[in-house]
């Protein structure tokens, strides 16, 4: 029970080993904080993968799946599907109502047909419209200048609120009978993100997409790859959405299905014989209908069901649907082959490409900053090593009065165990403080508050002041202290003058890492195996100097001085 | 069967300064009788302390250069284990400068010994038992208001009282004792020696190592150390 006793005092009777805790803490904060973000931002991006697309997706680009409501009441019949949805995918020009000279009037952008309520029960479309009814704990999270505040306002005659109207409008893509457009939220230039992180409409709030019309380009394809002659139409901005990944919040926008089908004229058409002509019109005569076609069917699995487990029953069904309309007579089109073009995917696999390098970013992340274990181990090896010499005369002591040699080695073996267990509790709760406020840490950095300049000042001055005092002293201690203190307070005002003068930095940069918010969430995997590594190595570097702390002669420790 | 309780038996011992052998034990015998208190004088660098470490198993004698006997038997022929146990249980040391644990206050020095020797599962059973004879060991060397404060806080003569509280915490059949008033003034010296001399009194056997000859004279029987061996 002495080692317990002894641990303990020569554990909180000197600074060093506070220091071998500090270090520990900083390794383990630091490998925690940096793998946290990188899992948080892949299961963002997975995460993202399944509120915007659904769990499979048959993909047929530019010539479509022709009648795909076929298609779609077998894959609603099949067991495990929840919904399924037609869209039509494609790129296209949109023109904003900004005044010329201001940048990105004219945005290139990716155009999604869709029918809004299937689309809203595949994805969670209704939940990423930023323009809508909040509730109450929403509204009292928001800053008080949010203008969707004013938006949820009741008004007084007892019609509807203007986010009741715009979420209305934004699910059913119409605004006063006209085909609407539902913006990204970062297409427009005039929302600028907040440091709270919300959005605010610029120019006071003159820019609210809501409010103004835009145009829209669309080059419709052949089915043979040709390009025909554009087509243009103006829509209102009936709502925008926001899904906090800034690839598709800067790029995509969303237009009812039949409109863009009409566009891209994939829409019905008749087909006719140019060598005979109709008796009673006198135009050439209609021998048959061309179907709609969409590019896309996005499918939503039932709870419980994976993704995987659809893969094959949908390719069952696809296949009988083609075989369907193959041996239709009068189908004028066919469906295209699965091994030609079309293919069901789930979403995970559709963002394999993008999901892949992450995920190896991320586990070279984590062994490289595995390395601080050994820093760990090292740090820990190096203390105690100055901590037995020092301790010398007691292990003498200690083998006098009976002390095994197993015995002295587990006072130093179980004070590296303290050192990695403290060091450890203490780096975790580092790394959830900063995790938890990182957006605000950052926000702060992107744009440093003056409080925290003149703060940071005066305490350099107090700190110079009461070096200048503690030198008449003549001591050498208080004068090195203290100078590194001021230093580095002067340092850091520097720093936020710098900071503030250049405009903030911005780290996390949402065109480069795709989301407008840095993950802030622990990862709880990580976190306990950083902590059982910390231990583990702090052990291992307590090992030598507790073998060498118990072959120390009694009679030379003794003799120690 | 003899009555020696402690037997140095043609102890030899070498120590290597360098590339120097230099004897310090020359086959020297000592026999101490259980109640006996031996005072062994010698000059500097006689031997005398490391007769007392081989005595107390914190060194050993040169291969072949003959064994301690404890109640007869042979301190080599023991296990590690027991070999522990007979420093813990069977024997107190007693250092000329004190040797105390600077983290530790004046109670927890004094019950290191037993500490040492106590399992987990005695400890919470047991702990209450040492503490109270800690105590009453301490006050009855007149440091019963000294219980938490630290060596450092002590004079040199309370320090060396507690070294002598802690060494019989475990009541040891022999107490060791090297130069035990070196390090002290003569007034302060003459209360350690009272403090040894009543403890011999309740029957403990001591094996003292001292250079004055003053101090010697306090003990049952004197020996003295030349060339590494008893003259």
């Amino acid at each position: 029970m002495y080692h317990a006793l002894l641990a303990n005092r020569y554990l909180t009777s000197r600074v060093i080993p506070l220091i071998a805790v500090a270090a520990v803490a900083l390794c383990v904060a630091l490998v925690i904080m940096v793998v946290s973000v990188m899992t948080g931002f892949l299961d963002m991006v997975r995460l993202s993968g399944r509120t915007l697309m659904g769990d499979v997706i048959i993909s047929s680009p530019v010539s479509g799946i022709p009648y795909y409501e076929r298609l779609l009441d077998r894959i609603e019949d099949l067991p495990g599907v929840a919904a399924a949805s037609p869209i039509v995918n494609t790129w296209g020009l949109l023109k904003m109502p900004y005044p010329q000279g201001i940048n990105k009037e004219v945005e290139t952008v990716q155009v999604w047909g869709i029918e809004p309520r299937g689309f809203a029960q595949v994805t969670e479309y209704a939940d990423t419209l930023y323009w809508r009814t909040n509730t109450p704990d929403e509204l009292a999270e928001m800053q008080p200048d949010d203008p969707r505040i004013r938006l949820n306002e009741p008004r007084t005659t007892g019609e509807p609120t203007t986010a009741e109207l715009l979420q209305r409008d934004g699910l059913a893509l119409r605004h006063a009978e006209r085909p609407g457009a539902v913006l990204g939220l970062h297409v427009s230039v005039g929302n600028e993100r907040q440091s709270d992180g919300s959005i605010r409409p610029m120019a006071d709030n003159y820019w609210w997409m809501p409010r103004h019309d835009v145009t829209l380009t669309l080059v419709p394809v052949d089915p043979k790859g040709g390009l025909q002659a554009p087509e243009s139409r103006v829509f209102p901005v009936v709502n925008e959405f926001f899904s906090g990944v800034y690839l598709i919040d800067d790029k995509r926008v969303l237009i009812p299905l039949s409109v863009a089908q009409d566009m891209l004229h994939l829409d019905e058409d008749q087909y006719v014989d140019p060598d005979e002509l109709d008796d009673q019109t006198g135009l050439p005569k209609v021998i048959g209908i061309y179907p709609r076609r969409a590019t896309m069917i996005l499918i939503r699995a039932t709870d419980g069901v994976s993704p995987d487990e659809l893969l094959e029953p949908l390719g069952a069904a696809y296949d009988a649907f083609a075989e369907d309309i193959l041996n239709d007579a009068d189908a004028l089109l066919s469906a295209p082959m699965r091994a030609f073009g079309l293919t069901i995917k789930t979403w995970e696999q559709q963002q394999a490409k993008f999901i892949g390098p992450i995920e190896k970013e991320r586990e070279l992340m984590r062994t490289l900053f595995s390395l601080v274990y050994l820093v760990c181990a090292g740090l820990v090896l190096a203390i105690f090593w100055a901590i037995v010499y020092e301790k010398t005369r007691d292990i003498g002591i200690l083998r006098s009065i009976g002390a095994s040699r197993l015995g002295i080695s587990w006072i130093f073996l179980r004070y590296g165990l303290v050192v990695g267990v403290a060091g450890a509790i203490v780096g975790v709760g580092i790394a959830w403080v900063v995790i938890r406020n990182i957006n605000m840490i950052h926000d702060t950095l992107g744009d440093p508050p003056p409080a925290l300049a003149y703060t940071a000042g005066a305490a350099a001055l107090a700190s110079l002041v009461i070096t200048v005092v503690a030198a008449r002293t003549g001591r050498l201690m208080p004068i090195v202290l203290g100078g590194l203190v001021t230093f580095t307070l002067a340092g850091i005002t520097t720093l936020i003058i710098v900071l503030q003068r250049a405009g903030g930095v911005v780290i996390w940069d949402p065109s480069v890492y795709y989301f407008t918010d840095i993950p802030s969430t622990m990862d709880v995997e990580t976190a306990i195996i950083t902590t059982i590594g910390a231990v583990l190595f702090s052990l291992i570097g307590a090992f030598l100097p507790a073998a060498q702390a118990a072959d120390t002669d009694p009679v030379k420790a003794l003799r120690y001085e | 069967m003899s009555n020696a309780l402690l037997v140095a038996d043609n102890l030899s011992k070498t120590y290597r300064l360098g590339r120097v052998d230099v004897p310090v034990l020359n086959g020297m015998t000592l026999r101490v009788d259980a109640g006996e208190w031996v005072a062994v004088l010698g000059a500097s660098g006689s031997g005398k302390s490391t007769l007392l470490h081989l005595l107390g198993d914190l060194d050993r004698p040169d291969p072949g250069g003959g064994e301690v006997l404890f109640e007869d038997q042979s301190l080599a022929s023991r296990s590690r284990r027991a070999r522990n146990h007979y420093r813990n249980r069977s024997i107190g040391f007693v250092f000329q400068f004190y040797h105390l644990l600077s983290e530790l206050n004046v109670l927890e020095n004094t019950l290191l010994p037993a500490l040492v020797g106590l399992h987990r599962w005695q400890y919470y059973r047991r702990i209450g038992a040492l503490r109270r004879r800690g105590t009453a060991l301490l006050e009855s060397f007149g440091l019963g208001d000294r219980l938490k404060h630290r060596p450092r806080e002590l004079s040199g003569g309370e320090r060396q009282r507690v070294a002598i509280a802690r060494a019989l915490m475990n009541n040891p059949r022999v107490l060791l004792a090297d130069e035990p008033t070196g390090n002290l003034d003569e007034k302060t010296g003459e209360g350690i020696l009272d403090l040894i001399a009543e403890q011999h009194r309740n029957g403990l056997t001591i094996v003292m190592v001292t250079h004055d000859p003053a101090i010697a004279n306090r003990a049952d029987r004197n020996v003295h150390l030349h060339d590494g061996r008893i003259e």
